[in-house]
């Protein structure tokens, strides 16, 4: 019922040419980097440049002089920010007709906050690819904006339930929907034709079970969604569970492929560390929604 | 943290204090040591509280003062008095929401729940290193607003020890200043205290099921006699210990929780590396460690 609907609508935002060229170019790897082409491709976008230089002219990085050209902005920020920006920036636009269902700024915390996790215990655990992990990690909720678009009234339903019982979003979606928003996002990710491994992660984050269990993209990703959700950057409201970690499949499959490095990460002191993603995200997040130049 | 006193500390703390690399090394030393862990966001604290001692004992940058911590002949001491000065002024009701809700809205429930407990009805809690007694008290109010009014024929028993006779006298009057009281709400205060000039006094419902005790977290034999337990709270104490004290005293908080049982340290303090046993679990916006039942299955805790 849901691919028919999705098939349907052709409301479903398209992916937006500049993030397929620029995705691209920001997921090379270091020597292969084209910073030229990077400087390029942002500056055709005018609220994207605008948005960059913003960032770099703001609070948490004005150690240096004033920034004013994107070379600069691009120089100073680093490739990673700055792909953070971009993806940060082009898509709450594609969403922002969502007018019911998440807040833009509570989703779009814990989209960045579980990307930025997910690429840190990547990182902690030696996992390769941590560059595509960021991207897993900013989208794999992605069908929770699907299904504000496509079905707001029963998703705003089923956020009010998912908040009044403190239970997870995805068991009351299986209720009130039929489906959750893995399901909806895998949709979208095969229609933008997202690599096979994010799509996977898109709809196995939640569920890692049999083979996709032993896939460490999605892992990581489950994880990360799950801290993000326990140290306030999750869905908007306080979900009633008590997590051993350690003890979800996951983990254990992280553990079995990175012994060394697992058994030297001190699970606590990592999640007392993720607090300070809240103040970068939120920074983040603030500068997306706050002004003009902002989605809405 | 208030915003009073955020204010402070970003007067205090300065841009370079932050960005300098000694405050890092700082920062894994206090860890190493004691288990407590300042993340970055936390940083200006450290900074504020180092800069503290250092104005004490004239050392003027992190640098030097990480030297006095590590190398000089007085650095036990001096790592006592910074350890003091970052856990001072932390006691004051309904301290460390996250945890005030994991136990309220989650573990509470949970023991309430238990088969084994169905006959006698009984939650028994221990506040190790009790201080002031505001924790005590704390979750004394906790039971009586969510667990009596549901389950009428529950009781709690809140055992408070600490090893300083003075704290031990201040939890057994019960008076407050007006900065033990910040966090609790007009309700609150005018349920459970009775104002007697400036300072607050608990009432007997609070205080009834507490029983206040001097114990040496290091004395073994009594400690042998902690038992029963399915909570247990020890915050900033454990950071004084060396590491076999540290591993003998969790251990004894392991052998006094029942299987199931909860145990909880201070906000920023890890048991990593001190005890396998426990098991590390995850509640919105706070950690704490969990006894598990004999032969439940690693993944069956949800």
């Amino acid at each position: 019922m849901l691919q028919r609907r999705v098939s349907e609508l052709g409301s479903l935002p398209v992916m937006p040419s500049i993030l397929q060229s620029l995705g691209t170019c920001l997921s090379a790897s270091p020597g292969d980097m084209n910073i030229d082409r990077i400087v390029e491709l942002i500056s055709y976008d005018k609220s994207l440049a605008a948005q960059c230089l913003r960032v770099a002219n703001s609070a948490m990085f004005t150690r240096r002089a004033d920034v004013e050209s994107i070379r600069q902005a691009v120089l100073a920020l680093g490739i990673q920010r700055i792909r953070d920006i971009v993806y940060s920036c082009s898509l709450p636009k594609l969403f922002a007709g969502a007018q019911q269902g998440m807040a833009q700024s509570t989703f779009w915390r814990h989209a960045l906050g579980t990307a930025l996790v997910s690429q840190n215990l990547a990182q902690r655990l030696k996992v390769a690819d941590i560059e595509k992990l960021y991207l897993a990690g900013l989208l794999c909720d992605i069908g929770i904006l699907v299904n504000s678009l496509l079905y707001p009234e029963d998703f705003q339903r089923v956020l009010e339930q998912a908040q009044a019982s403190e239970t997870p979003l995805c068991e009351v979606e299986q209720q009130v929907l039929g489906f959750t928003h893995c399901e909806s996002g895998r949709i979208l990710a095969d229609i933008w034709k997202l690599p096979p491994d994010i799509s996977e992660t898109i709809e196995f984050h939640h569920h890692p079970s049999g083979d996709h269990a032993d896939v460490e993209m999605t892992c990581v990703v489950y994880l990360a969604d799950l801290l993000c959700r326990l140290r306030g950057l999750g869905y908007g409201y306080y979900e009633a569970r008590e997590f051993d970690l350690a003890a979800e499949v996951p983990w254990q499959v992280l553990k079995k492929k990175h012994p060394d490095t697992a058994a030297g990460l001190d699970l606590a002191r990592f999640t007392f560390e993720l607090d300070q993603y809240g103040v970068e995200v939120q920074t983040m997040v603030d500068s997306i929604f706050s002004n003009g130049s902002g989605p809405h | 943290m208030s915003t009073n006193s955020t204010a402070i500390l970003n007067q205090t703390a300065t841009d370079a204090d932050l960005a300098d690399p000694s405050l890092v090394k700082l920062r894994d030393l206090i860890y190493r040591i004691s288990g407590i862990f300042h993340a970055e966001n936390k940083f200006y604290l450290l900074a504020l509280r180092s800069r503290r001692r250092m104005k004490v004992i004239g050392s003027n940058t992190f640098t030097d003062y990480f030297d006095q911590l590590t190398t000089r002949a007085n650095r036990d001491v001096e790592m006592r008095n910074l350890l003091n000065e970052i856990t001072i002024g932390e006691t004051y009701f309904f301290r460390g929401q996250p945890t005030i809700d994991a136990v309220s809205k989650i573990i509470f429930p949970k023991i309430v729940a238990l088969p084994g407990k169905q006959a006698v009805k009984k939650v028994r809690v221990w506040s190790a290193g009790c201080s002031t007694g505001e924790e005590s008290y704390t979750l004394s109010i906790l039971f009586l607003e969510q667990i009596a009014p549901k389950f009428k024929d529950w009781k709690v028993e809140i055992v408070a020890t600490d090893l300083n006779d003075d704290s031990l006298v201040k939890c057994r009057e019960g008076l407050y200043p007006e900065y033990s009281m910040r966090n609790l709400s007009p309700q609150r205060r005018e349920k459970y205290f009775k104002q007697e000039g400036t300072l607050y006094r608990i009432k007997d419902v609070v205080r009834a099921p507490i029983k206040f005790d001097r114990l040496n977290l290091q004395d073994q034999t009594k400690m042998l006699f902690m038992k029963g337990f399915d909570l247990v709270f020890c915050a900033n104490v454990l950071i004084y210990f060396d590491g076999a004290a540290k591993k003998r005293t969790v251990e004894h908080f392991y052998n006094g929780l029942v299987p199931g049982g909860h145990f909880f340290l201070g906000e920023c303090e890890t048991l990593f590396g001190i005890c396998d046993q426990f098991r590390l679990v995850h509640f919105p916006g706070s950690t704490g460690y969990y006894k598990p039942v004999p032969g439940e299955d690693a993944g069956g805790k949800k």
